[in-house]
């Protein structure tokens, strides 16, 4: 490997022109392929141009269960995405329920009417007028008088007077379904609901909506929010990111080098190769027709630090080697061969942790993790390329004074300093350390269980932003702005009996018996009674009861005169028993629904539910003339049916079908949540189940959530699961890698303690301090795992080399806190101080991500600095044996460690992406690591062990 | 021809009858007749055919996703014949009566109206269920009838002098009329287009169009057939171009001039209907 590596750098190192002209080339193919087709997408139709995703459905991938049902129901109930439009007045007394408010609103509505234009395939396109919720729009339903029920629009025109507007207020609230929705509670807020055809309409709308409601004067604030309004808010927000942040991140890192090496010739490389990885590897991203989404936007906030890493180690020996013998060519070949292995595999090391997060099974964050790591060996290829071809090519005369002269002498400098002083630190308290580092570890394990797995994508807008002050007003106002949808339905795989329904046989006698008594004014309606009760036990096939229909509308067809009314009469019969299949307009069903609002309406977090129930004791109420005692399900089937069809007397029929299909097989519940937090909405899912549990569903209905809030919890609970595998596959990749690399299973396990403390203190503290543990923040665990190791492979590499050197650790620890150890520091300033531009972004998950990255990048120094020098101490006699072997194969216990883990490995990804069960990989690895462990053992014995062995 | 007239309105779910097309059919061809006649014959013929009729109407409700719901019915109508009038050109007071058979659990609801043509109409909805017969409130009558594309006002007809009238167009076949509400603030259309079979007055089409000037709402006659010597509308679609769904309503048993009794159409026999006038055959 590091002779066919080597061979590419000493090709480069002679032609250095090749090199630059490729890199060149490539870079701008790259540019124009990702680049011509999102500026003339027409002109070059085989290529796929830029393409942005903010929706945070895409956080499973298009077939998982849960969002394959969420997009059926969605269409099953014509539900679709809405712009919302929140109008409040602080200042009126009367809240927005005055004439100069409500005539903005009624403007406001007539206008949102006019969104219309047609779109790229020649359809129509905008708002829905006839789903399009306002004052204007809405029926206002409620008893005309005595004996009178009334539909009316609830707002025809704009009030004229205080009391027509205040009416308008009263008739609003006294309706279930608008209440808490179009008006607020507290009679002072209203918001206008604009269902679009398509949701990436939403920003033209939102666009003309804002243009309109800047020309409105007066007292009212408009708030123009909803989930797709969010989701191009973020898109445009994430642009911000790349523009300003990516190219800050350049700047302090450039400013940085300039401090350390003080040569801008030779930074410069670093800064060049940083940039051509990054367009390569979002060249490829979007030509590949990936989309930019909330991670994969961060990939060049990524690559760039960790890019320059490598360069940095590069200048930095080239810098302190020079001098010696002020010849490039030279200097460059000894400098690429003492650190061509260290590179290779500090960065296969953070590719890993990067390429680990194709374990979770988020699409964004597989995308993610997969393209960071390809940017980062992209940069390494650059690195052992691009840097030495770069760097030979520059002028003798211009490195003249380049370099440092002195040599691992006397400590200069306050890094020097510092560092030394932790030096004598270090190993004179090794017993210290350890100790602290336990207890660390106890109160970070504690911290850890406290962790709290949360989020919520409206706070991914900061505090001040207008998304998140509109959802903090409204959802003041409002029963809550997050909706969550509860669906019932009969279980289809129960109740195939293919027999009559249950009862049939006593409902048709009951039947018989009161048409056989002498007042019933259907003739002979017994006769035919009991002819019908003859036919129905022949009724067979799937649907008995449609065979019976068939069967009586034969008989009803050849009926005498006499006898024509009765069997009208038992074709309704047979008719009515037929739609006991519409199970929701069984008054019982209906009950058991509300009684279930009523639950959940107790809890904090649910501000308010809508249901078909709503609808039918709505209804009931206003026909027995709006008294409070009858908002409640009527008793039987037909006066629900008798309702739901008054309630289809109204301006706006086609409402009902939001909540019921119309076969009355499926309802659905809609909730109106006060919070969008992960952590209520599971609350609200477990409220649900209990109440599920001691109150058993009627009618063997079952039933499933869908809505965007409740999709949040399952990507959530998916990606925390996902990320632990991703977390285990990084450490144990990682801890393989460096056991090959060191042929050692201990000097591997060595090499990991400081970033497995750095991650324990760093998460143990996300516990502690409350901070939810989010999508950034559980995607940075198993990423920082492989950048944090680096510094150990360089602690450790230079302490093997230096100790041989030395003889003794103890006389060693010095040289190695001399220049490896600054090295190393300077590695973690410029990585951490590079992720800190992200603090500008205006996004919370990059803020939180800079932060932790940087602090996560300072801890894991210092753990390495500390830990690293005390443990070899009181492991001297182990990690340093007298005898030696040759390889990998010769050390029995490394080789078993070794290939357990690779099991391991195996067994993670296969129970990750295939159905096999924990029995069968158990038994399996088991006796694979037998196999391999007996192989091991042979391996070790073989007579060339044996004779490397002094 | 901007001539504002009282007049007409298409509707679709009455029963139709003439005599009067034959009767006026050469004056039609010799010369267009005024706006205001052909308003008037086009009301006559989709609203006052024959003293009084019965028809079963099905409607076949399609949303946009082509999910179906059924409407069964049986419509009685019966004319308010004021004894100066002949009986072929009265066009005053009328009489509904519609009983629903089915879905089955609307059995036995009733709507009644008792059309006026010189002030609003009374109507009544009786619900078996709840054993409740209600009033409905005359404010507006452009609300949905039993949750199809067809208004409450479609039923009974809209008064022809709610609109202004112009006539737009003549063709070989039809009239062309334009329909302007003389007060807006009562509908939600800002006019409607009315296209008038030459022949027999038949309203065989119209369009709606909202304040916006988009069309939205549309009626197709799909089927007309002679009955009893009067041309009448055996299916009608209207379409809700805003929702995407439409209904198709079909009629059959169409008769007319059967002697309906003005006594059951009143209040007492919504709760008792008079099963003779009602049966499937």
């Amino acid at each position: 490997m590091k002779k066919l590596g080597m061979r590419l750098t000493d090709w480069s190192i002679h032609h250095p022109k090749t090199v630059l002209c490729l890199a060149t080339v490539i870079t701008v193919l790259f540019v124009l392929g990702a680049a011509l087709p999102s500026v003339y997408p027409k002109a070059f139709p085989w290529l796929q141009g830029v393409k942005v995703d903010t929706d945070p459905e895409n956080m499973l991938s298009p077939d998982e269960p849960v969002r394959v049902f969420h997009n059926r129901m969605k269409e099953a109930f014509a539900l679709r995405d809405m712009v919302v439009v929140g109008v409040v007045n602080e200042e009126h007394a009367d809240g927005v329920f005055n004439v100069e408010s409500l005539k903005q609103v009624y403007e406001l509505a007539e206008f949102a009417k006019t969104l219309r234009w047609t779109v790229e395939d020649g359809s129509e396109g905008g708002v829905v007028e006839a789903d399009l919720l306002a004052p204007s729009t809405v029926d206002n339903i409620e008893p005309g008088g005595p004996g009178v029920v009334k539909f009316e629009w609830l707002m025809p025109e704009p009030p004229s007077t205080r009391e027509e507007a205040l009416a308008i207020r009263e008739k609003a609230r006294r309706l279930p379904f608008l209440n808490g929705t179009l008006i607020s509670e507290d009679g002072r807020a209203l918001c206008l609901y604009l269902p679009l055809t398509d949701k990436h309409l939403s920003y033209r709308v939102y666009t003309k909506l804002k243009e309109r409601v800047s020309g409105f004067g007066g007292g009212n604030r408009f708030f123009i929010t909803g989930l797709p309004v969010a989701e191009d808010t973020f898109g445009v927000e994430m642009f911000i990111q790349m523009g300003i942040c990516a190219p800050l991140a350049m700047l302090v890192i450039f400013l940085l080098m300039i401090y350390f090496f003080r040569k801008l010739s030779l930074i410069v490389s670093p800064l060049i190769i940083a940039l051509i990885s990054v367009i390569w590897t979002m060249g490829l991203l979007i030509m590949t027709g990936n989309t930019i989404h909330i991670m994969s936007s961060m990939i060049p906030i990524f690559i760039m630090p960790i890019a320059v890493l490598n360069a940095i180690h590069i200048i930095s020996m080239f810098f302190d080697r020079y001098q010696q013998t002020r010849d490039r060519v030279k200097t460059m070949e000894s400098v690429m061969d003492s650190l061509f292995m260290a590179m290779l595999y500090t960065s296969l090391t953070t590719a890993a942790g990067f390429a680990s997060l194709a374990l979770t099974p988020i699409p964004p964050v597989q995308i993610f993790g997969f393209y960071a790591a390809f940017g980062i060996m992209i940069s390494w290829v650059l690195t052992v390329t691009f840097i030495p071809a770069f760097i030979v090519m520059i002028p003798d005369r211009k490195l003249q004074n380049f370099g440092s002269s002195h040599h691992e002498d006397a400590p200069q400098g306050t890094l020097a300093k510092a560092l030394h002083a932790v030096s004598g630190f270090a190993y004179r308290k090794a017993w210290g350390i350890v100790i602290v580092v336990v207890i660390i570890l106890g109160v970070a394990t504690y911290g850890i269980t406290r962790i709290r797995i949360n989020d919520n994508p409206m706070r991914w807008f900061s505090a001040s932003h207008p998304i998140r002050v509109g959802d903090r007003v409204l959802n003041s106002h409002f029963g809550g702005t997050y909706m969550a949808y509860l669906v019932f339905e009969p279980d289809e795989s129960e109740n195939r009996s293919g027999s009559l329904p249950a009862g049939f046989a006593e409902r048709l006698q009951t039947r018989v018996r009161k048409l056989s008594r002498p007042d019933s004014e259907i003739a002979q309606a017994a006769i035919v009674f009991r002819k019908l009760a003859e036919e129905a036990p022949q009724a067979k096939g799937a649907d008995p009861l449609d065979a019976l229909r068939t069967r009586v509308e034969e008989l009803a067809d050849s009926a005498s005169d006499e006898q024509l009314d009765a069997w009208d009469e038992a074709l309704l019969f047979v008719e009515q028993e037929m739609q006991r299949k519409e199970v929701f307009k069984n008054p019982d069903v209906l009950r058991y629904i509300a009684r279930l609002q009523e639950t959940l309406g107790a809890s904090e977090i649910v501000g308010k539910s809508n249901s078909l129930a709503d609808v039918v004791s709505t209804v009931h109420r206003e026909l027995f003339e709006g008294k409070a005692e009858y908002l409640r399900i009527p008793d039987t089937q037909a006066a629900v049916a008798q309702c739901l069809i008054t309630f289809q007397n109204s301006h706006r029929p086609q409402d009902l079908w939001h909540f019921v299909q119309p076969d009355y097989r499926r309802t659905s519940l809609w909730l109106q949540l006060r919070s969008g937090d992960n952590q209520d909405m599971a609350t609200v899912i477990d409220l649900v189940d209990s109440f599920v549990r001691e109150n058993p569903l009627p009618a063997s209905l079952k039933y499933q959530w869908f809505g965007q809030t409740y999709i949040n919890v399952v990507w959530q609970e998916k990606m925390v699961r996902g990320l632990l595998n991703a977390l285990l596959g990084s450490f144990l990749v990682v801890f393989l890698m460096m056991t090959i690399l060191f042929r050692s299973a201990l000097w591997g396990l060595l090499s990991m303690l400081p970033l497995t403390v750095t991650i324990a203190i760093t998460y143990g503290a996300v516990g502690l301090a409350g901070k939810d543990y989010d999508m950034p923040v559980a995607v940075l665990s198993s990423l920082s795992l492989g950048l944090a190791v680096d510094f150990a492979i360089h602690f450790l590499e230079h302490a093997r080399v230096l100790r041989e050197k030395h003889g003794t650790w103890q006389a060693a620890v010095g040289a190695v806190f001399g220049e490896p150890a600054r090295a190393i520091w300077r590695n973690v300033i410029v990585i951490a101080v590079g992720f800190l531009p992200l603090l500008f972004a205006p996004l919370i998950p990059y803020k939180t991500v800079g932060v932790l990255m940087a602090t996560i990048l300072v801890v894991a120094g210092f753990t390495t600095l500390l830990i690293l020098p005390a443990l070899m101490r009181l492991l001297e006699p182990l990690l340093f044996p007298e005898s030696k072997t040759c390889c990998l194969a010769c050390n029995c216990t490394t080789c078993i460690v070794s290939a357990a883990v690779a099991v391991l490995l195996i067994v993670i990804s296969v129970y990750q992406y295939m159905s096999v069960g924990w029995t069968t990989l158990t038994w399996g690895s088991a006796a694979a690591v037998l196999a391999l462990a007996i192989l091991c053992r042979w391996s070790s014995k073989r007579e060339k062990c044996q004779q490397e062995t002094v | 021809m901007n001539t504002k007239y009282t007049a007409n309105q298409i509707a679709l779910l009455t029963l139709a009858l003439t005599t009067f097309g034959a009767l006026l059919a050469p004056l039609a061809t010799a010369q267009t007749p005024s706006v205001a006649n052909i308003v008037a014959k086009a009301n006559r013929t989709a609203y006052y055919q024959g003293k009084d009729g019965s028809a079963k109407v099905k409607m076949t409700i399609t949303d946009a996703r082509g999910q179906i719901r059924n409407r069964e019915m049986t419509i009685l109508r019966r004319d308010d014949v004021s004894p100066g009038a002949k009986g072929d050109e009265h066009c005053g007071d009328q009489a509904f009566y519609v009983y629903f058979h089915r879905p089955a659990d609307v059995n036995k609801m009733v709507f009644m109206v008792w059309k006026h043509v010189d002030k609003d109409d009374d109507r009544w909805l009786y619900l078996p269920a709840l054993d409740l017969v209600k009033r409905i409130a005359a404010s507006d009558e452009r609300t949905s009838f039993v949750g199809s594309d067809f208004l409450y006002e479609d039923v009974s007809g809209r008064g022809m002098e709610e609109d202004g009238h112009e006539l737009l167009e003549t063709t070989a076949d039809t009239y062309l009329l334009k329909n302007t509400p003389k007060d807006p603030k009562l509908v939600e259309f800002s006019y409607y287009n009315v296209w008038i079979d030459r022949q027999t007055f038949m309203p065989v089409k119209a369009e709606y169009y909202d304040r916006n000037g988009k069309l939205y709402r549309r009626m197709e006659v799909l089927e007309t057939k002679e009955i009893q010597g009067y041309p009448t509308v055996t299916k009608a679609k209207m379409s809700n171009l805003n929702t995407g769904g439409h209904t198709i309503a079909e009629y059959s048993r169409v008769k007319y001039d059967i002697g309906l009794p003005e006594k059951i159409f009143a209040e007492r026999y919504l709760r008792r209907a008079p099963r003779k006038y009602l049966r499937s055959r």
